[in-house]
């Protein structure tokens, strides 16, 4: 108990950060109990209703509940970006693992291909491959996925690299550990720290790639509640039914300041590099 | 550390700026209905919606956007209530067989480039429009065409009662044949006798000039710029601010913006569209059963989509032509008005039942799951196909909305890849709906009619079909166009959404802007400055 409240003392702005961020998560897994109304279905005869005690965000198009479909809307981003981002890790970690520690002909095969991705400007060859895989939240994460690995297997290699010929390792080499050992318990938990600081300062980034490219309509179909779905729909009514862009847009920019403050502050916690 | 906790004020400055940043952003685009600029004398803009990827007449559809833009002309055009007028031929006649159309074609016309009209060179471009566009033997098919000095004869194999309004179709568009030799149509444009001549035309600009040889009076503009702006809030938005002086087809949410405004000027009028999604019943779909067609059909609120949701700018659906045309709308009977109880129980009798109790009802273990292909350049669009998605989970079914770009469209739609698929279609596009009806739902017999990729197939319509294509008396005609229409409601052939009214509006700085039910017109040599 000392030592936690010692480590807030400490981390006096992490720890801020990550109660907002408990909150949203906690919003995203408990979104079906805190909708005031149906997210889903809508009584079309009350469509575009400003805001009012009974909608505190108004109504859409459909005559849906806009505070309703935001709130749903947390679970259905935050559910894929978490997803993406683990994905990510876990593809950058196998990837850069195995051409960092390996070398040779593994890695000139790898890294070529990180080349050949990274050589792509990300968001326009992830619309396309969104585009030709049609539009769905399981192509979205996978286009998004096919063009982000690169710079994590890149980063982890590097890493892998400068571990490789450290005393420790080659000392359990001469001991005759077998490698997946090695890798499991020598070179992961060394490399660990500064992948999941990366992968908490993209979580933002992310959240406003799936968000783009769900507005250009190759992300989430409808009716899915997705922010940058419910933007597009709103766009139509700019003019008219501003809240209906306003909401879900505020939505995006609260959450991913959030997440972005928290990863930066993070990094600070745990980058030995910083001390 | 220090720079660190620089580094974090500066990114909480930088996101307090975005935030400021798009504020301003909304709240200019708010201001923007006042800014509306005079229109210049010289030159005309125009926010227009266009498909096309060329200004060949014979490519697809794109000899709509020739006419529209006030190039190209064709032998007759549709005045306001639809009726054939004449325009490069200034008057026709048939024999008394009915087999032998003559057409007198204006002495006085010239092309842009300055070459006389003849009637050779309007044989030329008909026979030219046959050779290169299979949709041409959809409208007739002929046994010769031939030039009698300043007369056109055309020998059609059967009688054909449209065959003037046939000619209206931009298909038909006359060009100037003699002109091709050195000149690329589809990428020059085409030359024609219209009132403007192409200057540029990319896909997204075109750039029309003054015709120094229009035959029908002065040309009132030196230039006419045409921005394709295809999603209609922008199109909404150049208007406001003055970058075009005419828009068209504003959307039912933008409208409002415009109505009682004094320093813009609306035209609208019910069209000749209709807003329609086909049902896929080829053998082994799960709509080839006509019980849950008509579930489908009778599941969907269409009074509210348009009443309410499109704020009454689209005319409730229930039969294929418009009530603007009159074709017995209010006589025919829909057995597939809005009812959910009936739908469900029409489910039930099919075999369809929910039993794992997820919502969407299964049959054989297959779920009640239907893929509804739309594309979004027309607003409504997708507004039909999300409250359709709405209305039919409550009965069990689970539509999935599939938005693919308007390009694609047609060519799903004749391959049948789809189980709904949602189309904006004009009616009457020869005058009366006689192509309309055969195209979408006569019997595709190895794609001899391949607009009918949906499979359905009904003996007594196309019978009732061929009695109409020999028919020229016009009452009896309006009663086999009611038949017909009666056999499709009854076979639930197809969902009706909604009758657009369409509109262009236009800033006050221009006068003489006007929307013809039939959408082939809108750069006419009647737009002027106004005084």
């Amino acid at each position: 108990m000392e030592k936690k409240m010692e480590f807030i003392r400490q981390h006096r702005l992490f720890t801020f950060y990550t109660v907002l961020v408990l909150l949203i998560v906690l919003v995203a897994l408990f979104a079906p109990y805190l909708t005031p109304q149906d997210p889903m279905e809508g009584n079309m005869k009350n469509v575009l209703q400003t805001p009012s005690s009974e909608h505190l965000l108004g109504t859409d198009k459909l005559g849906r509940d806009t505070l309703s479909r935001i709130i749903a809307g947390t679970q259905v981003s935050l559910f894929m970006t978490i997803c993406l981002v683990v994905l990510l890790a876990v593809v950058g970690l196998l990837v850069g693992i195995a051409s960092g520690y390996f070398g040779g002909k593994v890695e000139m095969v790898l890294m070529r291909f990180a080349d050949m991705m990274l050589a792509f400007p990300g968001v326009v060859l992830a619309i396309a491959i969104a585009g030709i895989l049609g539009g769905s939240v399981v192509n979205t994460i996978l286009a998004l996925l096919v063009v982000g690995w690169a710079k994590y297997a890149r980063l982890v290699r590097s890493l892998v690299i400068k571990l490789r010929h450290n005393d420790f390792i080659l000392a359990a080499q001469v001991n005759g550990t077998r490698t997946r050992d090695i890798l499991w318990r020598h070179v992961l938990p060394n490399i660990l720290p500064m992948v999941v600081i990366t992968g908490a300062m993209d979580i933002g980034t992310m959240m406003m790639e799936i968000a783009g490219l769900s507005f250009l309509g190759f992300g989430a179909q409808p009716p899915t509640p997705e922010w940058g779905l419910m933007l597009n729909e709103g766009r139509q009514y700019i003019q008219t039914a501003p809240w209906l862009m306003i909401y879900p847009g505020l939505a995006i920019f609260i959450v991913v300041a959030i997440f972005n403050l928290w990863g930066d502050s993070l990094r600070d916690v745990l980058d030995p590099r910083q001390e | 550390m220090k720079s660190i906790q620089m580094k974090k004020l500066w990114k909480m400055i930088s996101a307090g700026l975005a935030g400021v940043l798009a504020a301003g952003m909304i709240a200019g685009c708010g201001g923007g209905g006042d800014t509306a600029k005079g229109g210049d004398a010289k030159v005309l803009k125009v926010g227009v919606t266009n498909f096309a990827d060329t200004l060949e007449p014979t490519q697809n559809f794109f000899g709509w956007v020739v006419m529209r833009y006030g190039l190209g002309e064709c032998l007759t055009k549709f005045d306001e209530k639809m009726n054939v007028q004449p325009w490069l031929a200034e008057k026709w006649e048939v024999s008394d067989d009915k087999l032998t159309w003559t057409f007198k074609i204006r002495d006085n016309v010239k092309f842009s480039n300055g070459d006389a009209l003849t009637a050779d060179i309007v044989k030329a471009s008909i026979e030219r429009a046959f050779q290169k566009n299979s949709r041409a033997a959809t409208f007739f098919e002929y046994d010769e065409i031939r030039a009698e000095g300043q007369n056109l004869v055309i020998r059609t194999k059967k009688p054909l009662p449209g065959m003037p309004g046939f000619l209206a179709d931009p298909l038909f568009i006359i060009v100037d044949t003699a002109a091709e030799n050195g000149r690329d149509f589809s990428k020059e444009g085409p030359i024609c006798t219209g009132p403007y001549e192409v200057e540029s035309f990319v896909k997204e600009r075109a750039v029309m000039k003054k015709n120094p040889n229009y035959w029908d009076g002065e040309v009132p503009y030196e230039k006419v710029e045409i921005p394709s702006i295809d999603d209609p809030n922008t199109r909404a938005m150049s208007l406001q601010s003055g970058d075009v002086d005419v828009a068209v087809n504003i959307a039912a949410g933008d409208i409002d913006l415009f109505k009682g405004n004094n320093k813009f000027h609306i035209d609208e009028i019910s069209s000749l569209r209709t807003v329609l999604a086909r049902l896929n019943q080829a053998p082994g779909r799960i709509l080839s059963d006509p019980k849950v067609r008509a579930a489908l059909i009778c599941g969907c609120d269409r009074e509210t989509y348009n009443n309410v949701l499109l704020k009454g700018t689209f005319i409730p659906g229930k039969a294929p032509v418009p009530p603007s045309l009159d074709y017995g709308f209010d006589q025919l009977k829909d057995p597939n008005a809005y009812n959910p109880e009936r739908a469900a129980k029409l489910l039930d009798e099919a075999g369809w039942k929910d039993t794992d109790g997820d919502g969407i009802r299964e049959k054989d273990g297959k779920k009640l799951q239907l893929d509804f292909v739309v594309y979004n350049s027309r607003a409504e669009l997708p507004l039909y196909a999300e409250a359709a998605q709405s209305d039919l989970k409550k009965l069990g079914f689970d539509i999935k909305i599939n938005t693919v770009d308007y390009n694609l469209v047609d060519g799903m739609g004749i391959k049948g890849e789809y189980d709904l698929l949602i189309s904006n279609i004009t009616t009457a596009n020869t005058g009366d709906p006689e192509v309309f009806l055969r195209w979408y739902w006569k019997t595709n017999v190895n794609g001899d009619n391949p607009q009918n990729g949906s499979g359905y197939s009904n003996a007594k319509f196309d019978e009732t079909m061929e009695k109409l294509s020999v028919e020229f008396d016009k009452d009896k005609r309006r009663a086999l166009i009611i038949e017909l229409q009666q056999i499709l409601l009854d076979d639930g052939a197809a969902l009706f959404f909604g009758y657009p009214q369409t509109n262009i509006v236009n800033s006050v700085s221009v006068a003489g802007v006007k929307m013809l039910p039939s959408d082939y017109y809108w750069i006419t040599k009647d737009i002027k400055p106004a005084k």
